[in-house]
C-alpha cells in the first residue's frame, strides 16, 4: 500500500511542474487584467526552443532559452493588448494558432515529423536522508523544476498578497484607473505581468521537453496550456489555488496510469476510455459541487484607456 | 468610408497581409528562385481550391474543376458550422471553446442514426441531422446549465467537456461497443458504415465530394444572421452579450437567452460533425482528425462574429485548406494554410492598428474618431 502511494506521489511530482508553472503564469497575467488564452502557444514555443537549444548547449541553459522564447511570444501579446488595446482573446488564440502551425513547419522541415533528436535531460537531485523514508521519499530524485514548482506558488502567493507590488498588480486587474490615480503606470505593471507569464509558460513548456520527455514532439504540449487555464479558474485566480488544482490534475492522471498498470483486470471492468475521461469528469463534478464565487478580476479583458472612465 | 466597410476592412487587410507574409516566408526558405517557387505554390493552392482552370482550358476533363471545388466546399461547410457555433456563443458573451467536443458528439450521433436506423432517404437524412444537432446541443447544454445554475465558468467546463467527449468516444465507444464489423466479420476502424439513405446527396455526381452539406452551411449562416438581426429573441441575445446587467434591467430573460444561445452553438457544432460523417466519411472514423472545432474559433473571430462574415471567412479558408495540399508538389510544407489562418487572426487582433493607419491615410477627409471596437465582446474568459 505504502509502495503504491509512493509511486503515485512520485509520478505526480514528475508530471505536475509543467502544469503548475503555466497555471501560475496564467494567474499572474489575469490578475493584472490580461486574458491568458495564449498559454498553450507560449508553452509550445518554450518547449520547442528549449529542445532545439539543448542540442547545442547545456540543458539548464536551454531551459532558460525556452523561457525567453515564451516571453518573446508574450511580448507580441503585450504589444497588441497593452500598446494597441486589442481584443485579448483574439490575440491569445492567434498566438496559439501561429505557434501550432509555425512549430509544425519548423519541426518537420528541420528535424522530420518524429520530433527533434534526443537531448540530455535535466539531471535529478537526490535529497540526502529522505530517500529511505517511506512515502516522503517520493520527494527525492526529481529534477530541479519539481522543487521550484513546490516553492514558487508560495512565493508568488506571498508576493501577490503581502507586498506593495502584489497589491498594485491585483489593483491593475480590478480597478486600473485607481492605480493610475496614484501616479503608477498601468501599462508598465501589465507589461511586467504579461512578460512574467510568458517566462513561466516558457518554463512549463521547457520542462516538458527536458524532463518529462527528452525531445520536442509534434503534439507537445497537447492541451496542457488549456488545462493550465482550467487550473487557474479552478484555483480562483490565486497562486496556491492554481497550484493545488494543477497538482490535482496531475494526480488524477498518475492515478489513472497507476490503476491501469497495477491491475489489468480493472480494464475488463472499466473501459480504458472511461478511465481516461475520469479526471475531467471529476473536475467538472468538483466545480459543480463547489460552485464559483465571483473571483474573476473585475477589469479582466478590458483594454485600459487613460481617457475612459 | 462607411461603418460597414470599417468593420470589415481590418479582416480583409489582415488576410491579405498574412498571405504576403507567408509568401515571403516560403520565398526566403527556398535557396534558389524562392520568389518564383512561392508564386507557383500560391497558384497551385488557388487551382487546388477553386479548380485547375489552366489545365481545364488546355482540354483536361471537367473533374480538374469539380474535384477541387468539392474539397473546398466540404471544408468550408465544416468551418462555417463550427465558426457559427463559436460566433453565436460570443454574441451572448460566452466563449465556446467546446465546439470540438460538441462536433465529436454530433458526428457520433449522426453515425449511429445513419447506421442503426432504417428509414427512407427523405426522413433518414433529417433524422440523422436532428440527432447530431440534439447531441451537440445537449453537450453544450451541460456547460450552459453549469454556468447558469452553478456559476462554473464556460471556458473551463467546455475544455473539460472536450476531453470527456474525445476520451469517451475515441478511446471507448468507437473502439468498443460501437465498433463497426465489416462483411467478412473482421472489425474495421470506426463505426459501421451508414446506410445509403443517410448519405448527403452529392451535388456534382460521384466525381466531386461537393454535397448537400455546403448548402446546409450556407442556409445555416443566413438563418443565424436573420435570427440575430431580424427577430426579437436575436436582438435580446445580442443585448445580453453587450451587457447583461443592462439587459436584465430592460426585462430581458438573461439566463434563458444565454442558455439558448449556448445550446444553439452546440447544435451548430454538432451539425458540423453530421456533415462530416454523412457527407464524406460515411462513418465515424477512428478519430475525427483535423480540429475543425478549434478552427471555428479563428473563423468566428476573422469573420468578426458576423454570421455572413463567418461564412465568407470559412469559404476563403476552405479554399486555402483544400488547395494547401497541392503546395507540397513544389516541396512547400503543408502547414502553410494553417499558418496563414493564424497570422490573419493575429493581424485581426491588431484591429486598432489598422484603424489608426486607415485614419492617417484619410487625414485629408477626416472620419469620425473610431471607437475602440474589439472584435469580440468577451467580458471575461
Amino acid at each position: 500500500m505504502l509502495e503504491i502511494i509512493h509511486r503515485l506521489l512520485f509520478a505526480t511530482l514528475d508530471a505536475a511542474p509543467a502544469l503548475v508553472f503555466a497555471a501560475l503564469g496564467a494567474v499572474l497575467s489575469e490578475r493584472a487584467g490580461v486574458v491568458a488564452v495564449g498559454m498553450e502557444g507560449m508553452m509550445r514555443t518554450g518547449a520547442f526552443c528549449a529542445a532545439v537549444a539543448a542540442l547545442v548547449m547545456p540543458t539548464p541553459l536551454a531551459v532558460g532559452m525556452g523561457m525567453l522564447a515564451g516571453a518573446a511570444l508574450a511580448a507580441v501579446h503585450g504589444f497588441l493588448c497593452i500598446r494597441w488595446r486589442s481584443d485579448q482573446v483574439v490575440s491569445g488564440i492567434a498566438l496559439n494558432l501561429v505557434a501550432l502551425a509555425g512549430g509544425t513547419f519548423l519541426l518537420e522541415t528541420h528535424f522530420g515529423p518524429n520530433g527533434t533528436p534526443p537531448i540530455q535531460q535535466l539531471g535529478t537531485w537526490e535529497l540526502p536522508g529522505l530517500s529511505s523514508v517511506p512515502v516522503l521519499g517520493a520527494l527525492s530524485g526529481h529534477a530541479a523544476p519539481t522543487y521550484l514548482a513546490l516553492v514558487l506558488p508560495l512565493l508568488l502567493q506571498a508576493m501577490l498578497t503581502r507586498t506593495p507590488l502584489g497589491l498594485r498588480l491585483r489593483a491593475v486587474g480590478d480597478k486600473p484607473h485607481a492605480v493610475a490615480t496614484l501616479g503608477l503606470s498601468v501599462p508598465a505593471l501589465r507589461w511586467g505581468a504579461v512578460l512574467g507569464s510568458g517566462l513561466l509558460a516558457g518554463l512549463g513548456g521547457a520542462v516538458l521537453s527536458t524532463t518529462v520527455l527528452d525531445r520536442f514532439e509534434q503534439h507537445t504540449p497537447a492541451g496542457l496550456g488549456f488545462m493550465a487555464l482550467a487550473a487557474m479558474v479552478f484555483g480562483r485566480w490565486t497562486p496556491m489555488g492554481a497550484f493545488l488544482a494543477a497538482a490535482f490534475f496531475a494526480f488524477g492522471n498518475a492515478l489513472r496510469i497507476g490503476l491501469a498498470s497495477s491491475s489489468p483486470a480493472l480494464l475488463d471492468l472499466v473501459p480504458q476510455g472511461v478511465l481516461l475521461a475520469l479526471p475531467y469528469v471529476l473536475t467538472l463534478l468538483v466545480l459543480t459541487l463547489q460552485g464559483q464565487r465571483n473571483s474573476t478580476p473585475a477589469a479582466l479583458g478590458v483594454p485600459y484607456e487613460q481617457e475612459s472612465r | 468610408m462607411g461603418e460597414r466597410t470599417r468593420q470589415a476592412l481590418p479582416s480583409v487587410l489582415s488576410v491579405l497581409l498574412s498571405l504576403v507574409v507567408c509568401w515571403l516566408l516560403i520565398a526566403l526558405s527556398k535557396d534558389a528562385d524562392g520568389f518564383t517557387t512561392a508564386t507557383a505554390a500560391y497558384l497551385q493552392m488557388l487551382w487546388g481550391g477553386v479548380g485547375d482552370w489552366p489545365r481545364y482550358l488546355e482540354g483536361a476533363a471537367a473533374t480538374v474543376l469539380t474535384r477541387p471545388l468539392g474539397e473546398a466546399a466540404m471544408k468550408a461547410a465544416l468551418l462555417t458550422f463550427t465558426g457559427l457555433s463559436v460566433a453565436v456563443a460570443f454574441k451572448v458573451g460566452l466563449f465556446n471553446i467546446g465546439a470540438q467536443g460538441q462536433m465529436i458528439l454530433g458526428a457520433l450521433a449522426a453515425a449511429v442514426v445513419g447506421a442503426h436506423v432504417a428509414l427512407p432517404a427523405p426522413l433518414h437524412i433529417p433524422a440523422a441531422l436532428l440527432g447530431a444537432a440534439l447531441a451537440g446541443g445537449a453537450w453544450a447544454g451541460i456547460a450552459a446549465v453549469l454556468r447558469l445554475y452553478r456559476g462554473v465558468h464556460e471556458v473551463i467546463s467546455t475544455i473539460m467537456l472536450n476531453w470527456v467527449a474525445l476520451r469517451l468516444v475515441d478511446n471507448w465507444l468507437v473502439v468498443g461497443p460501437l465498433r463497426g464489423v465489416a462483411e467478412a466479420g473482421a472489425s474495421i476502424t470506426g463505426t459501421a458504415e451508414i446506410h445509403p439513405t443517410a448519405q448527403l446527396p452529392r451535388l456534382l455526381g460521384e466525381v466531386s465530394r461537393l454535397n448537400l452539406g455546403f448548402v446546409l452551411a450556407v442556409l445555416a449562416a443566413v438563418a443565424v444572421w436573420a435570427w440575430l438581426t431580424r427577430t426579437r429573441s436575436g436582438f435580446e441575445t445580442r443585448a445580453v452579450g453587450l451587457g447583461d446587467e443592462a439587459a436584465r434591467a430592460a426585462g430581458i430573460p438573461v439566463a434563458r437567452r444565454a442558455g439558448f444561445a449556448m445550446t444553439l452553438a452546440g447544435a451548430l457544432a454538432g451539425l458540423a460533425g453530421a456533415v462530416l460523417v454523412l457527407g464524406t466519411e460515411g462513418r465515424y472514423p477512428g478519430t475525427l482528425g483535423a480540429p475543425y472545432g478549434f478552427d471555428g474559433i479563428a473563423i468566428a473571430l476573422i469573420g468578426n462574429n458576423h454570421p455572413l462574415g463567418v461564412g465568407a471567412a470559412a469559404l476563403f479558408f476552405g479554399v486555402l485548406r483544400a488547395g494547401g495540399t497541392r503546395m507540397q508538389l513544389l516541396d512547400v510544407h503543408k502547414s502553410f494554410p494553417e499558418l496563414i489562418q493564424g497570422l490573419a487572426l493575429l493581424f485581426v487582433a491588431g484591429r486598432l492598428i489598422w484603424l489608426a493607419v486607415l485614419r492617417k491615410r484619410n487625414a485629408t477627409a477626416p472620419v469620425p474618431a473610431a471607437p475602440p471596437a474589439p472584435a469580440a465582446q468577451v467580458p471575461h474568459a
